[in-house]
């Protein structure tokens, strides 16, 4: 085992930059995710540590060694993908095996690391089967087996649950954060679905454009985004985001709804903002000023109702309780908490408001 | 493990969904079988022919025979010539069939998954013999066998064979190895497989549909082929079938049944091995064309 260090790694094909300088430690044990929108660089930077992709500057470090040089056996690391890449001719066992032979293991050595591997995967009776006879999940699981029996120091994981059902990967999503508490390997983990990344990983790094815009734990990231990158990515449904000037302290939009936010020392008057509320802020009831608008679409999801809102004169997502009743056409009055309304700059989208957690 | 109900598949669905008209009906098998037709009415003549007398096939060209004359084929089966021309055949065959797959799985295999400096203009060069019909570059192969000292062997059949057939199967494997899923290439790697561990572990078995229709069509090629042998052998006892059929009408010019009969017995292993392998073939014909 080891901790993995990027030290301002860039890829570029030819003129074209992908990775600018992106620098990054894990430490020994530690999950960490990457997440970001489609073509944002982190499946590259994924296969430039694992050695599938050359490197255009910088050093990846494992453990204390640079190994830029080194091809992906020689770093040590497993890989799960996305499609698994199972050996389809090849039964369970010698897929998990695979490696071991190739490395020149004794038989009853590979036959000890299988047999914990599937057992630890609960794959003990699949061995047999080849991979077409498997379901989703446990061709999954069969990927993980392969990657754990070779006892890697860094394990990878390039969006190994995109391809599962929605019930599956809830399900896989688990298995994964136990497998990762049985082996403590350091992991690190793509994926495009914020979700996953958050319930998985002890630390979250959201990329765009071959950038890191900010990396913290996923509350963290929720709570006190960088940017209105990071703002808008982080939380389900999406964060609501209005154009506003800073006027007297307050950030006020074009149409003259005001919201008052904490920080407001850092703003100057007259700076054009960018106010962000997080649907699930929004409350029914409350002191100083409300918002109002019209509801034009509902979406029940149970436990919460999504409400399409118009406020300021775009539609805004607000979430309510799924025991009230609201139907389009109605009117709504809301209200916002000073700490919970978010203010970024609107040039460098940077944060102004304060909006650390307070403990009661 | 959770069970989910699967999706149906257009793609294998048991029936298309809707049921053709009867007019459709009828003139779907009609075509077929003018087309089945074309290609079984001169098989079957040729077969019932050789059961004929040279009188019988000279009046009733078409209809079955007045007398059986099952000599005709027991004599070819129980002559040495038959079983010669047809070794010489198979050699000849077999040696062209092996040297083609190894060679052009390999070098295909570099062309599919190699980028290197002038891959695309090397891919380019052997493509450029599919179109070179091997007729016009006779004289100078002629002279290259003799010079090279291999005139009136096998090998001086088998080379010039493989270098026409090298063309046609690289593309096909190369198209093959390229639908193949990257991302196997990339566990592999991980796993610590170099090139070569791939190709052996990983490609080749992964890869028989294309290899039967490699085969196959290098075979039916080699089997089939008159020009060539006819220029490099001299001896009759290197003749493939379709020279010893020449010497065969010579000698029987009048005897048409006997030449029908000699054709049927050459051609029974073709066809029996085509059936044999007509599974992979039209799997390996139609793989790599989507994706």
């Amino acid at each position: 085992m080891a901790g993995l260090e990027l030290r301002n790694i860039a890829k570029s094909y030819g003129a074209v930059s992908v990775i600018e300088g992106v620098s990054l430690t894990v430490a020994d044990g530690e999950f960490v995710a990457l997440v970001g929108p489609s073509g944002c660089g982190k499946s590259t930077i994924l296969r430039m540590i694992a050695g599938l992709e050359d490197i255009s500057g910088g050093e990846i470090v494992i453990g204390s060694e640079v190994v830029n040089d080194l091809t992906p056996k020689e770093r040590n690391i497993a890989m799960v993908f996305q499609s698994y890449a199972l050996y389809p001719h090849m039964s369970v066992y010698r897929n998990m095996a695979f490696n071991l032979e190739l490395a020149g293991k004794p038989r009853d050595e590979i036959d000890r690391r299988v047999q914990v591997a599937a057992t630890m995967l609960e794959l003990g009776p699949l061995l047999e089967r080849k991979p077409s006879q498997l379901s989703g999940g446990q061709r999954q699981r069969v990927a993980m087996g392969r990657a754990v029996v070779r006892n890697p120091s860094v394990f990878l994981f390039d969006e190994p649950l995109s391809n599962l059902d929605a019930k599956l990967r809830v399900q896989m999503r688990s298995e994964i954060k136990q497998l990762h508490n049985k082996v403590g390997v350091t992991s690190v983990y793509v994926t495009h679905d914020q979700v996953e990344a958050m319930t998985l990983a002890d630390r979250v790094v959201v990329l765009n454009r071959g950038v890191i815009q900010q990396s913290g734990s996923p509350m963290q990231l929720y709570r006190e985004p960088a940017n209105t990158f990071v703002a808008g990515f982080i939380g389900s449904p999406a964060m609501n985001l209005f154009d506003a000037t800073i006027v007297n302290g307050t950030a006020r939009t074009a149409s003259g709804e005001a919201f008052v936010f904490e920080g407001a020392g850092k703003s100057t008057e007259g700076q054009s903002v960018t106010v962000g509320i997080r649907p699930e802020h929004f409350l029914r009831t409350g002191q100083g000023s409300s918002l109002t608008g019209r509801i034009s679409t509902i979406e029940p999801t149970g436990g919460q109702t999504f409400v399409t809102v118009s406020i300021a004169g775009q539609p805004t997502v607000v979430t309510v309780s799924g025991d009230d009743n609201v139907s389009p056409g109605d009117e709504l009055t809301l209200f916002t908490t000073p700490r919970q309304v978010y203010v970024f700059d609107a040039a460098s989208g940077q944060r102004i408001s304060e909006n650390a957690h307070l403990r009661a | 493990m959770t069970d989910t109900a699967t999706p149906i598949d257009a793609a294998i669905a048991p029936s298309s969904g809707r049921s053709l008209g009867i007019k459709t009906k009828t003139y779907l098998y009609a075509a077929l079988l003018i087309v089945a037709a074309v290609v079984l009415v001169p098989l079957l003549t040729t077969a019932l022919g050789g059961f004929k007398t040279l009188g019988d096939l000279r009046g009733n060209a078409f209809g079955l025979p007045q007398t059986w004359m099952v000599s005709n084929y027991t004599d070819i089966l129980f002559s040495q010539r038959y079983w010669l021309q047809m070794g010489n055949s198979l050699l000849i065959a077999g040696l062209t069939v092996f040297l083609v797959l190894t060679l052009a799985a390999m070098a295909a295999f570099v062309f599919a998954h190699v980028r290197f400096f002038g891959s695309d203009q090397l891919l380019n060069y052997f493509l450029i013999g599919l179109m070179f019909p091997a007729a016009t570059a006779i004289l100078p192969l002629f002279i290259r066998i003799r010079d090279l000292g291999l005139l009136d062997t096998y090998w001086g059949v088998v080379l010039p064979q493989v270098a026409f057939g090298l063309g046609m199967s690289i593309l096909l494997f190369r198209n093959y190895f390229r639908g193949m899923p990257s991302e196997l290439f990339d566990a592999a790697f991980v796993d610590g497989a170099g090139y070569f561990r791939f190709f052996w572990h990983i490609t080749l078995p992964l890869s028989r549909p294309i290899i039967a229709t490699v085969g196959i069509i290098t075979f039916v090629g080699s089997w089939n082929s008159y020009i060539l042998p006819l220029i490099m052998l001299n001896s009759e006892s290197k003749y493939p079938w379709p020279l010893g059929i020449m010497v065969y009408r010579g000698e029987f010019s009048t005897d048409w049944q006997l030449i029908l009969a000699f054709i049927t017995l050459t051609i029974a292993p073709t066809v029996i091995v085509f059936f044999a392998a007509q599974k992979h073939i039209i799997a390996g014909l139609t793989a790599g064309a989507v994706k």
